[in-house]
């Protein structure tokens, strides 16, 4: 008992600064909803506002597109390099650490990279495609209403498949070697040695990782800032965008919380169903 | 049917050569045990056979069909791991059908032969669980019966007993004789336990240092072992090997203690010899040599006794009870007719005139 209060005030001062850190913008956005830019309370004003804004059910829509794109792209994507990268081959270790780079280049670097890369009239990619005659005229890539969104999912890919890659092989390399050469014995083609013994055994670690990559992109914001500012007419502005502009362009930060207020309750119950799958293969595995 | 040809088999990993030429031939229906000490090479040989190492020279035939260049699944060969390998996310039924379902066998078919063998193998109340909700010997006959449901050409062991306690290990083994009178399938099983190696086979394959000491039925090895090496390795308590030379046709010990032979090897006087015992093979004799006891371990049927005989430290195993005290004198003899002579420098037996 002694020793155990003893514990509790040493990290005493630790939780207190956390808590501090969490609980306060967390309560004072709450509070923000609530009130109008002078501090007087407003009730549901802020939020019936920030709802029947014209951007709002864009970005909702948009937010989904974003989200689900890049987490089927990334999951499948990281496997599947997993997979390869989990394969005995000449220079792995190098092609291993190859495909950490998009995984490691800070967000802002990777963005403005590829901005230039995706220019209209000097970006390589167009000039790649329209030197040898593949695409008639220049791709605005950026401006087109029709591709811009796709790209951004694109980059978001690129930049977080080597983390499911890496989180999936560590998961590949602690299946015993034995399974793998009962599998041959038992017939199974490469093909079907992946389905029935590698993916049934990383399952709990591409549950995890998915839902990781859920609160990731659900909180996005470095990318499409960096690139288009959720532009061009609000074709990828999702909804931290959307939060974030309203905050710091129009100014509205009352309707800004209220809209912060809304989507934590959805990362909040997305972040539950994580740690809730987490504690099930926990107990699964035992 | 499922013979098995081991025509001058070699493995290199590298520059090493672990395995120097190994040929065993094996025939359709019998149970062949390979045996030897720790890193002899053993699994790697059991390996090549599966088709889960390359064979780096030498040829393997199954059924009178080279195998060398096809995978385990063209093999018709199952295996059963020292591990189990279990898939741990399948169920026993699912474990023990899963060659057959990639085989694209129609369901009812895998449910047919899943359940024969899980009622040979006592399985059925477990069809449903999964390998960690078993015990360690409900695991190992799954592994078996993973094994039996494919009705392979060849069955392969590698040590599948060794994870198990003491008392389960000797029952699993008459289980897998058993199943193996009943399906009289063509088996090479792994082991460094040479009784095991001595009640379960047919014969037996005694390697070393990647090489085959000697072939032969669990009897002809025990009791004409071509060499030092299979005599000190079959058997249980091991041969007491004595030190020597041959002299008038006799055998004498270094501390000039003189042994008859049943027969007058062929060789000058001073070739430098080495005379085979095995415990069970001395005799309480008035007229024998005199032996002073170390230790008497009376193990209630017989008793061993550790004993200073010829220079030697051996040891004797009789069915009379001993109640000699350390230190006092027996008189025992080697029993004529089945003494063992080894060159000793070659290692090799040196056969009746
Ligand atoms: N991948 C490898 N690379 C190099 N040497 C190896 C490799 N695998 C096995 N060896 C060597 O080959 C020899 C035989 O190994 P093997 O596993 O066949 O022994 P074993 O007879 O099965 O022994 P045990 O009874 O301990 O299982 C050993 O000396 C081992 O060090
Ligand atoms: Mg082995």
């Amino acid at each position: 008992m002694h020793r155990q209060s003893t514990g509790y005030l040493f990290v005493l001062p630790a939780l207190l600064v956390l808590g501090l850190l969490i609980a306060y913008p967390v309560a004072y956005t709450g509070l923000l909803s609530v009130t109008d830019n002078q501090g007087n309370y407003v009730g549901v004003e802020n939020f019936a506002r920030i709802l029947g804004a014209r951007a709002t059910p864009t970005a909702f829509v948009n937010t989904l597109w974003w989200v689900f794109g890049s987490i089927v792209f990334q999951v499948i994507l990281g496997v599947l390099a997993a997979i390869l990268l989990n394969q005995n081959f000449r220079g792995r270790a190098i092609v291993r650490s190859v495909t950490l780079i998009p995984w490691v280049v800070p967000g802002i670097v990777a963005a403005t990279t590829w901005a230039w890369m995706l220019h209209t009239e000097f970006g390589i990619i167009n000039y790649m495609l329209t030197a040898p005659g593949i695409v008639p005229e220049p791709v605005g890539w950026l401006t087109n209403g029709s591709t811009v969104l796709p790209v951004m999912i694109a980059i978001n890919i690129w930049k977080m498949f080597p983390f499911v890659a890496i989180m999936v092989l560590a998961g590949l390399q602690s299946i015993p070697n034995d399974l793998y050469e009962a599998a041959r014995i038992d017939g199974a083609s490469f093909w079907e040695e992946v389905w029935y013994v590698m993916l049934p055994q990383v399952r709990p670690v591409i549950i995890a990782v998915t839902l990781l990559l859920v609160i990731w992109a659900l909180n996005h914001i470095t990318i499409i800032y960096a690139i288009t500012r959720g532009g061009p007419a609000n074709r990828t502005l999702i909804t931290p965008i959307q939060i974030f502009r309203t905050a710091f362009e129009s100014v509205q930060f009352n309707q800004a919380a209220a809209l912060s207020v809304m989507f934590f309750a959805v990362a909040i119950v997305v972040v539950f169903v994580y740690i809730r799958t987490l504690a099930s293969n926990a107990g699964e595995a035992r | 049917m499922g013979s098995v040809s081991i025509r001058d088999a070699r493995k290199s990993y590298g520059s090493v050569e672990i395995l120097h030429g190994v040929s065993v031939d094996i025939a359709d229906g019998e149970f062949v045990v390979l045996v030897g000490p720790s890193g002899c090479g053993k699994s790697t040989l059991l390996r090549m056979l599966a088709g889960l190492e390359e064979i780096s020279g030498g040829e393997i035939a199954i059924d009178g069909k080279v195998v060398n260049a096809l995978p385990p699944k063209e093999r018709d060969i199952a295996m059963v791991f020292q591990s189990y390998a279990l898939y741990p996310h399948m169920t026993v039924a699912q474990n023990m059908g899963f060659s057959l379902k990639l085989a694209r066998a129609p369901k009812e078919e895998i449910k047919r032969r899943v359940t024969v063998a899980a009622q040979m193998l006592g399985l059925d109340p477990y069809l449903e669980r999964y390998p960690r909700q078993l015990s360690g010997g409900q695991r190992q006959r799954v592994a078996m019966g993973r094994a039996m449901v494919r009705n392979p050409k060849v069955f392969l062991f590698d040590e599948p007993l060794s994870n198990l306690d003491a008392k389960l290990r000797v029952q699993m083994r008459s289980e897998i004789k058993q199943n193996h009178q009943r399906l009289k399938t063509t088996t090479v099983y792994v082991t460094h336990d040479q009784i095991e190696a001595m009640t379960m086979a047919d014969r037996i394959v005694v390697m070393h240092d990647g090489i085959v000491e000697q072939i032969g039925t669990p009897l002809e090895l025990y009791d004409y072992p071509n060499n030092l090496f299979v005599a000190a390795f079959i058997g249980s308590p091991s041969m007491n090997i004595l030190g020597g030379k041959l002299v008038g046709g006799r055998f004498v010990a270094a501390d000039g203690t003189a042994i008859e032979l049943p027969y007058a090897p062929a060789g000058e006087d001073g070739r430098a010899v080495s005379l085979g015992v095995r415990p069970e093979h001395f005799v309480l004799d008035a007229e024998g040599i005199d032996a002073e006891i170390i230790t008497v371990e009376p193990t209630g049927s017989e008793t061993q006794v550790a004993m200073r005989f010829a220079g030697h430290e051996v040891v004797g195993v009789f069915r009379e009870r001993i109640t000699g005290l350390p230190g006092e004198k027996l008189r025992v003899k080697p029993d004529h007719d089945r003494i063992h002579l080894f060159d000793s420098k070659s290692g090799q037996r040196i056969q009746h005139a």
